[in-house]
């Protein structure tokens, strides 16, 4: 991809499958046969493995990343969290060479602390994404709005407020403007959102009434009935799983709410197709918080945009700023197809 | 702060730690009575990593879903846990004496799976955490 070239700075994106089919068909990329044909693979250190590179270019700057598998299922992870962080560093000693920067995916990034365990190992910062993907959600949902017509009036709905991603998403939307904005705050917590300009409700279905734009941001999935929903609405989803509990109703339309196109300055090689597909990417997309990493690698940033509980108003004025400048930008997608405002236009209410 | 007479000051201050390191607050924000949910703020996330800090703080492993797998499994044959979400009657009941922290009030007829969490105080886990050291090491 860059053969010959000087390497200006290096990044690890440390992920893992979500799936057991996805673990074997990552176990066979990275030759670990042990974990690819076993029955029941118990994992080590010694299977985090690099699965592929990827470079950005710019400002006569080349950017290598090394995408690497901790090869531990989302239920293992959040069963026993101490034991990823070994793993965890394990797989940036995998990354080989001198990696600068350090970012977590998925799991990875909210188990043992989000990113503050790893941290405690490692002079290079951790990141965790929280950042880039209230950025690429807060885009995508203004996007959104406009489309529809109600931007900046609103409603709009923001599942999942009091949670790290939603309370950077409700801060951006209301900073840029938006008039007003549904949260779920009970008892104080009300009290908090309402002093904060939000309205409050108690529940999500009662948050979600009459606004036509939702951003689904709850760290629990499913915790919308679909019924909750009138046709003619727009849902930027980031939770995993969906937020939605059933299936999408009629004339309500789900979008990938993290999705961002790369520039053409982006490469990722044979192999990184494959990890793009296998990670939910689709051909053409990235999710949000691989970014981080690699613009903090690119600009030689040595704090993290994103660690622990609270993402700062600096980090995502920043990656405001650095993302775009990149070539990066927030997509209106949904199953791996871009959406274009005029589609979501001819929703009708 | 005011603890009940049986609050292990000492200990109580540990978890408090734990909880104020996870939600980004000061150890004195946080109240022995605090509603995790609604008085803190802490959401899903939130509550994983106040466990895997007091699994750190206290050199311990405290099961996902604790609280609701000692229910479950206090059940008698026959005795169901919840219909289409919502909890039975015999669920409240053992909810209840599980969590002797929480009001009685709370534990109200139509009250569903859901919204357990919503009844957590700072108080029920630091029950959590004694319970599991008087238990000892696991396995």
């Amino acid at each position: 991809m860059a053969r010959g070239r000087p390497i200006s700075a290096r990044f690890a994106f440390l992920v893992h499958p979500f799936t057991e089919p996805v673990r074997r068909i990552t176990a066979l990329r990275t030759i670990r046969p042990r974990l690819g044909l076993s029955r029941h693979p118990r994992p080590g250190p010694e299977d985090c493995r690099p699965i592929c590179r990827l470079v950005l270019e710019g400002g006569g700057r080349l950017v290598e990343g090394v995408v690497v598998t901790v090869p531990l299922l989302p239920q293992a992870l959040l069963d026993d969290q101490e034991a990823a962080v070994p793993m965890m560093r394990a797989a940036v000693a995998r990354a080989g060479g001198a990696v600068e920067v350090v970012g977590l995916g998925s799991v990875l990034a909210v188990v043992a602390g989000r990113g503050t365990a790893l941290q405690q190992y490692l002079w290079q910062p951790v990141t965790t994404g929280a950042a880039a993907t209230a950025w690429a959600a807060t885009e995508n949902a203004e996007a959104a709005a406009r489309a529809l017509g109600v931007w900046p009036e609103g409603p709009i709905a923001v599942l999942g407020h009091q949670g790290t991603v939603g309370a950077a998403i409700a801060d951006l939307l209301r900073r840029d403007g938006a008039q007003r904005l549904h949260v779920v705050a009970r008892g104080p917590q009300a009290r908090r959102a309402a002093s904060d300009g939000l309205t409050p409700h108690d529940d999500p279905e009662a948050a979600v009434a009459g606004c036509r734009v939702v951003v689904g941001a709850a760290t629990t999935g499913g915790i919308l009935a679909p019924a909750a929903l009138d046709p003619g609405t727009v849902l930027v989803d980031i939770a995993i799983p969906r937020t939605l509990s059933g299936p999408t109703p009629r004339g309500v339309r789900v979008l990938a709410g993290e999705a961002v196109l790369p520039p053409g300055t982006y490469r990722r090689g044979r192999w990184g197709v494959l990890y793009h597909l296998l990670a939910g990417y689709g051909p053409s997309h990235l999710f949000a918080c691989l970014l981080e990493p690699m613009l903090m690698a690119a600009e030689g940033r040595r704090e993290p945009f994103s660690q622990g509980r609270r993402v700062g108003w600096e980090a995502l004025q920043e990656l405001r700023r650095l993302a775009p400048a990149w070539g990066f930008s927030p997509v209106l997608a949904s199953r791996w197809r871009g959406v274009s405002p005029t589609r979501l236009r001819a929703l009708r209410p | 702060m005011d603890l009940p007479a049986h609050v292990d000051p000492d200990l109580f201050a540990k978890v408090r730690h734990c909880f104020a390191e996870a939600l980004g607050l000061e150890d004195d924000e946080v109240g022995y009575e605090a509603r995790v949910i609604d008085d803190l703020g802490a959401e899903s996330l939130d509550l994983l990593d106040i466990v895997y800090r007091l699994e750190r703080a206290f050199d311990i492993r405290i099961p996902r879903g604790g609280i609701e797998k000692v229910t479950r499994e206090g059940l008698e044959r026959g005795e169901v846990y919840e219909t289409n979400g919502v909890l039975t009657e015999i669920a409240l009941e053992k909810l209840a004496a599980a969590m002797p922290e929480v009001p009685r009030e709370e534990f109200a007829p139509g009250l569903k799976v859901s919204e357990v969490p919503f009844l957590f105080r700072v108080a029920t886990f630091y029950a959590l955490v004694v319970r599991i050291l008087e238990e000892g090491p696991q396995g």
